[in-house]
């Protein structure tokens, strides 16, 4: 096991690389860099002439690059021109809130897929699972932004049950429970917003696949032994579907990042996607560079996680 | 096998509404004629139908003049908050100093609880009414600035000149990595460029004569001093002496525990999310009528509902596209004054000579060297529709460069060319410009084909319809423009385009842009020869010399530099490198609590002032 | 998000595969579709009116006048549906039935383009890969690997800064070419197992060349996933292409599709009131990507039976 994950991150590293040098190429072709911005009758071109000089923009992207593996090497990502503060930094404070964003997110789609997976793979053709169905179909079929500016229209707005932006009131004491309940609430359309939409294939997988399961010999040799159907569910049935489930976990995590983008967005919550934005916009290529490779790597680590809980689940899955 | 019965009762369902969608219209067109009296006659006649007869409320036409910029005086409560909604669809990068901060989020999270020493009037003129007064000593060409007594920090100590002067040291510092340091008030003072260089361990040109008094010695005086030249933020020495100038900016002092000497001061800040304020007692001019201000971010899109909600008392700004849909919500006034800004119209005339650092015009070379053609581009559209209708006259045609909102310095005698399209028509065949081979479009004199590359930044929504609206207005009197690239462009490919470095892209012709005018009324940063930011690249000796004389000693006298620039306002309507579009209103609501609030500067009313006359929102 | 749906369904059939060992060969894949469709009404319904609202939407737009429909009339901003304007107009006084039929037809040709480019893209690497194996399928799905990784949306949004002219053909290509890889994952395990199956080593040793194996006898046997696949892809992409719209890194205004539609409800007033504008875009969406859903899983249900029937 530990071999193969060793192997695995070995065979990864080089994904890494040329994902940096992806980005520092196409940063190159982008129009404009981050003084563009400050172009102004005020601004004298020649103190951003002097400004690019110092900063380096004017150097082709190779020399960017080395530089920039030369800062990494020294353990900085370098500095956001536009925040003026050290990029990991800058990061880290966004990557909280996205985390959490996205834990809350997984927890309800989770809370959500699988008991409306259950009970639709269970009682399938029933009235109850046509309209789970139903429910899947147009989840589908809404584009998550429609759905996210219309609930925030509508809970945030028109009934006022929720905060309408940002990750925290202001004011509130860092670390005091009223923070942590503030930093909750500020949760939960966002995260609702994302499940509702994002569940729907958790939802549908777990119904075929409880119903294929349920026609499988080892249910029927279950139930001919006398089995409580109860027990069928839970023990049988159940555990045999829920188990590839939770090897896509780590997929989950890729669209997860996706979804962010749109929602952080609408409910101006200050998370990478946010800021992957607006560093785009603006041009804060360090920043740019930093939040693909960590995205990128967030994705590898989950489609490892994945393969390791699929192999853990499943041992006709070998893991070489 | 899922035959699923509410599928495809669903699926039915979706069908229904789509057909029902189309079907319905021939319906609605009755029913909305309820609320939008003779509707159907209004749609034939829309094409010609200029007077009032199309009620529909979207077209109501309103006008700077009918706003005021404050709210009025009313029975301020003791006491009470107020929740100041930033305007962004981005968090502010939350750089808490005026030595450092970059964007206008930053600026006015700022503006709370850090002020300028100086205070202008509403020609943008310095005056005594600030934290400093000024005198200028003509004779060996200095000012000297006398802080008031009891000016303080937040933390109790005293401003200085001593922190005036490191703030200048700080911004003129070789480590120093922001974008200010070159207005006036740096470029002439004296020994600034050695001490940048590093050849000097301070500046010159500062003389600190006291405690609280304090003079700069420039090269030569300048009426742009006294317009916003001299920078007039203080920065306290006794927080930021032992941090290195280049680790300032992402200091705790300037990200998380800010100071300033304004009528709030910082209490919480949630990183790019929202800043929470208490009155300063102590501050200079009294004490501040509101215990609290909450400063939070809005995104755009949400602003008008967190205004109707009382979620958000008062805004720095609002999204000009929607200002109309919103202007009658009812728990809301509307400030408005006119906007220190313009969109214009540029056409290249040449390129930027990176060795001599000037422009290089070469009119006659290029496509739109013909004055002539480039005035009957200006007499094809119609600004004043386009104020009208995209805008409901809250932008309006734009006259001079020199835009309204520096009233002392816009001259309004200016006869600039409206629209009129048999003129543009008259005048391109004046200049030959005809349709030779019968394709509908104009050909040049030469009788080559004319096809005109138009490079439009992309900044509003209506920035599309925008540009093609002036694109359909050029085809009409037979002139084939044509978007570069297919489509607009953002401001970073924009920029790049027009040559923001000094590479033109020499397919632009002609590019559409706004510029935001400075409290300084010299255009010659945008319009001098040696200006990398003239895009147009014109350049001729009669706008040198009346920039150069608007700079002068001379010019101190208000009326001859009034003359001055009144000369080039004309010189440019005559040359036409660039033509105004629009001139613009800006439009700020306030909760109807809200008093004592002025968005105009030089108006004499104060932030310390503002206050609210109940305790919550008005609602409905 | 649609994307994760798509990747999803991708995932399931996988392990579908994996469980359904014993495949066999049989000749009349599209005949099998054809029946399962006629068995299924809704599905039936649904490819009905897809290739109804195709014909309608490409027919219209041969006759419509493109110049015509994003014209700007300042003097019609934001008018209600009414006979002259079916669907009211936009904030530039444009039509938005036209620019519905239109954008509709847009974004059908991206969700098409997209599909295919990648669908064949795809499907060459995938086959290649798994039918030659060993070190040759080794190198092509560390390439694969690598895509997958890619945060693709950030990706796709710096590129469309980048091209100069964005038009419906360069964005379909800077889809594609992130999104191949789900189609060429599945393929490959589907040609690996094809690989070992009895008719494909008998005619190796028979002699006959890799393309002919390839051509003849591995693809026609994916065929039934391949389209299964491309069908709910087809799906998916009509979503991406509205989210990119929706953040601004979409098709120009003058290339109207439904996700730029759309997008004009950022603005809160059109949002609550002008329903004309976003709505009719909105519930288009809706049900064409129900109805290509309906026949997606139609079209899977068969490619099951077919190799249950085995």
């Amino acid at each position: 096991m530990w071999k193969f994950i060793v192997r695995r991150l070995l065979i990864t590293s080089p994904q890494i690389i040329f994902l940096s040098l992806l980005v520092f190429v196409l940063a190159s072709f982008m129009p404009g860099d981050a003084l563009t911005g400050a172009i102004g009758p005020d601004v004298k071109a020649e103190r951003l002439a002097e400004l690019r000089e110092e900063l380096g923009f004017n150097d082709p992207w190779y020399i960017q690059y080395k530089d920039w593996v030369a800062g990494i090497l020294q353990g900085s990502l370098g500095e956001s021109f536009q925040y003026k503060m050290d990029v990991e930094d800058l990061i880290w404070q966004r990557v909280i809130n996205t985390f959490w964003l996205s834990l809350v997110s997984v927890i309800f789609i989770y809370a959500i897929g699988l008991p409306l997976g259950i009970l639709s793979g269970r009682y399938n053709d029933t009235l109850l699972d046509q309209l789970i169905t139903g429910y899947t179909y147009i989840g589908f079929a809404t584009p998550i932004f429609i759905f996210g500016l219309v609930a925030l229209w509508i809970f945030g707005y028109i009934l006022g049950w929720f905060p309408t932006g940002g990750s925290v009131d202001p004011g509130v004491e860092s670390g005091s429970i009223e923070y942590i309940l503030s930093k909750l609430q500020h949760l939960l359309l966002p995260g609702l917003s994302i499940a509702l939409i994002g569940t729907v294939s958790t939802v549908q997988y777990l119904r075929s696949e409880i119903i294929d399961t349920k026609q499988k010999d080892f249910i029927l040799t279950a139930r001919a032994k006398g089995a409580s159907e109860r027990r069928v569910y839970n023990r049988h049935i159940f555990r045999n579907s829920i188990l590839p489930i939770a090897a896509f976990f780590g997929y989950e995590i890729i669209n997860l990042i996706n979804g962010t983008i749109f929602i952080e967005q609408i409910f101006s919550y200050p998370g990478m996607g946010q800021l992957f934005l607006d560093s785009i916009v603006i041009r804060d290529y360090t920043v740019v560079t930093a939040l693909v490779l960590l995205t990128g790597i967030g994705a590898i680590v989950g489609a490892l996680l994945s393969d390791i809980i699929l192999s853990l689940v499943d041992p006709r899955i070998r893991i070489k | 096998m899922s035959k699923s019965l509410f599928g495809k009762f669903l699926f039915v369902l979706m069908l229904a509404f789509v057909l029902l969608i189309a079907a319905c219209n021939s319906d609605e067109g009755g029913e909305d004629s309820s609320d939008n009296d003779g509707d159907d006659t209004e749609q034939n006649e829309s094409d010609d139908d200029d007077s009032d007869s199309d009620s529909d409320s979207d077209q109501e036409l309103y006008s700077i003049d009918d706003f005021e910029s404050y709210t009025g005086e009313g029975d301020a409560i003791d006491g009470g908050s107020l929740t100041f909604g930033l305007v962004s669809q981005s968090p502010f990068e939350g750089t808490l100093n005026w030595q450092f901060y970059s964007g206008n989020p930053d600026s006015q999270v700022l503006s709370w609880f850090d002020e300028s020493l100086l205070q202008y009037d509403e020609n943008y003129n310095v005056t005594n009414e600030g934290a400093a007064s000024y005198e200028v000593n003509e004779e060996d060409s200095s000012i000297t600035f006398t802080i008031e007594d009891d000016v303080k920090w937040h933390d109790g100590e005293e401003v200085t000149a001593e922190d005036w002067a490191y703030s200048y040291e700080v911004i003129m510092h070789p480590d120093y990595d922001g974008v200010r340091g070159s207005s006036a008030g740096f470029a002439y003072l004296e020994g600034a460029q050695e001490y940048k260089a590093g050849e000097a361990d301070s500046i010159s040109g500062i003389e600190i004569e006291g405690e609280k008094t304090i003079t700069f010695n420039y090269t030569e005086l300048t009426p742009s001093l006294l317009t916003g030249g001299v920078w007039g933020y203080p920065m306290a020495k006794h927080v930021f002496e032992d941090i290195p100038v280049e680790d300032m900016a992402s200091s705790p002092e300037v990200r998380e525990e800010p100071i300033g000497f304004g009528p709030y001061k910082v209490e919480n800040v949630v990183p790019g999310e929202s800043v929470t304020y208490s009155k300063f007692e102590d501050y200079w001019r009294g004490e501040p009528n509101l215990d609290e201000v909450t400063l939070k971010v809005v995104s755009p899109s949400n602003v008008a509902n967190a205004l109707e909600t009382g979620d958000v008392d008062l805004v720095d700004s609002f999204p000009a596209d929607q200002v109309v849909d919103n202007i009658d919500m009812p728990n809301v006034q509307w400030l408005g004054m006119t906007d220190l800004a313009y969109t214009y119209i540029g056409f290249k005339l040449g390129d930027w000579n990176a060795d001599e650092g000037e422009v290089n015009y070469k009119g006659d070379e290029m496509k739109m060297g013909d004055k002539k053609l480039r005035k009957a581009m200006w007499y094809a559209v119609d600004n004043e529709t386009v104020g009208e209708r995209f805008y409901n006259g809250l932008r309006w045609n734009g006259t001079t460069l020199i835009p309204p909102s520096h009233p002392a310095w816009h001259d309004d005698s200016i006869e600039t060319p409206t629209y009129d399209e048999d003129k543009a028509n008259e005048l391109l065949d004046d200049a030959g410009y005809k349709d030779t081979n019968d394709d509908g479009y104009r050909e040049t004199p030469d009788g080559e084909e004319l096809v005109i590359n138009f490079a439009s930044m992309d900044s509003s929504d209506l920035s599309e319809p925008l540009a093609n609206y002036y694109i359909q207005a050029w085809d009409k009197v037979g002139l084939n423009v044509q978007k570069l690239d297919g489509r607009l462009h953002e401001f970073n490919s924009f920029y790049d385009k027009v040559g923001q470095t000094g590479e033109d892209d020499p397919n632009v012709d002609v590019f559409m842009g706004a510029w935001s005018v400075g409290y300084d009324v010299d255009p010659s940063g945008l319009y001098g020869r040696d200006a990398l930011f003239n895009f147009t690249r014109w350049a001729n000796e009669e706008n040198d010399e009346l920039l150069a004389e608007g700079l002068s000693e001379e010019a101190f006298d208000t009326e001859y530099r009034q003359d001055v620039y009144s000369q080039w306002q004309e010189l440019m309507v005559e040359e036409v490198p660039v033509f105004p579009t629009l001139y613009r209103a800006m439009m700020v609501p306030a909760n109807e609590r809200v008093v004592n609030y002025d968005i105009s500067v030089g108006s004499g009313v104060y932030l310390y002032e503002l206050g609210v006359t109940q305790e919550e929102p008005v609602v409905e | 998000m649609s994307e994760n749906h798509s990747h999803k369904d991708i995932e399931q059939q996988v392990s579908e595969q994996q469980k359904e060992q014993e495949v066999q060969k049989s000749p009349s894949g599209l005949r099998i579709f054809w029946r399962e469709i006629l068995k299924d009404k809704l599905a039936l319904i649904s490819l009905i009116f897809f290739v109804l609202v195709s014909m309608i939407v490409f027919g219209i737009s041969l006759i419509l006048d493109l110049d015509e429909v994003v014209k700007i009339d300042p003097f019609a901003i934001h008018q209600p549906p009414s006979d002259e304007f079916l669907l009211g107009t936009d904030k530039g006084g444009r039509d938005v039935f036209g620019q519905l039929i239109i954008g509709t037809r847009n974004s059908l040709a991206i969700g098409f383009l997209v599909t295919l480019i990648s669908g064949a893209f795809g499907i060459i690497f995938g086959v290649v890969s798994g039918y030659f194996g060993g070190h040759i399928d080794n190198f092509l799905m560390r390439i694969v690997d690598f895509f997958m990784v890619l945060p693709f949306i950030m990706i796709i949004i710096v590129f469309v800064t980048i091209v100069p002219r964005y038009s419906v053909w360069t964005f379909s290509l800077i889809m594609s070419a992130f999104i191949w890889m789900g189609i060429a994952r599945l393929i490959r395990s589907k040609a690996l197992q094809e690989r070992e199956l009895d008719y494909a080593q008998a005619s190796r040793t028979l002699g006959s060349s890799h393309t002919s194996i390839i051509f003849k006898q591995v693809l026609p046997n994916i065929t039934s996933l391949v389209v299964v696949t491309m069908t709910l892809n087809l799906a998916a992409n009509i979503g991406i292409e509205s989210g990119l719209s929706f953040l601004g890194f979409g098709l120009p205004e003058d290339t109207p599709s439904l996700g730029t539609l759309m997008s004009y409800a950022t603005n809160p007033t059109t949002l609550e009131e002008r329903w004309w504008i976003w709505a009719p875009a909105a519930a288009l969406i809706l049900v064409l990507m129900l109805a290509v859903r309906n026949v997606g899983e139609a079209l899977k249900r068969a490619a099951d039976a077919r190799q249950r029937r085995a």
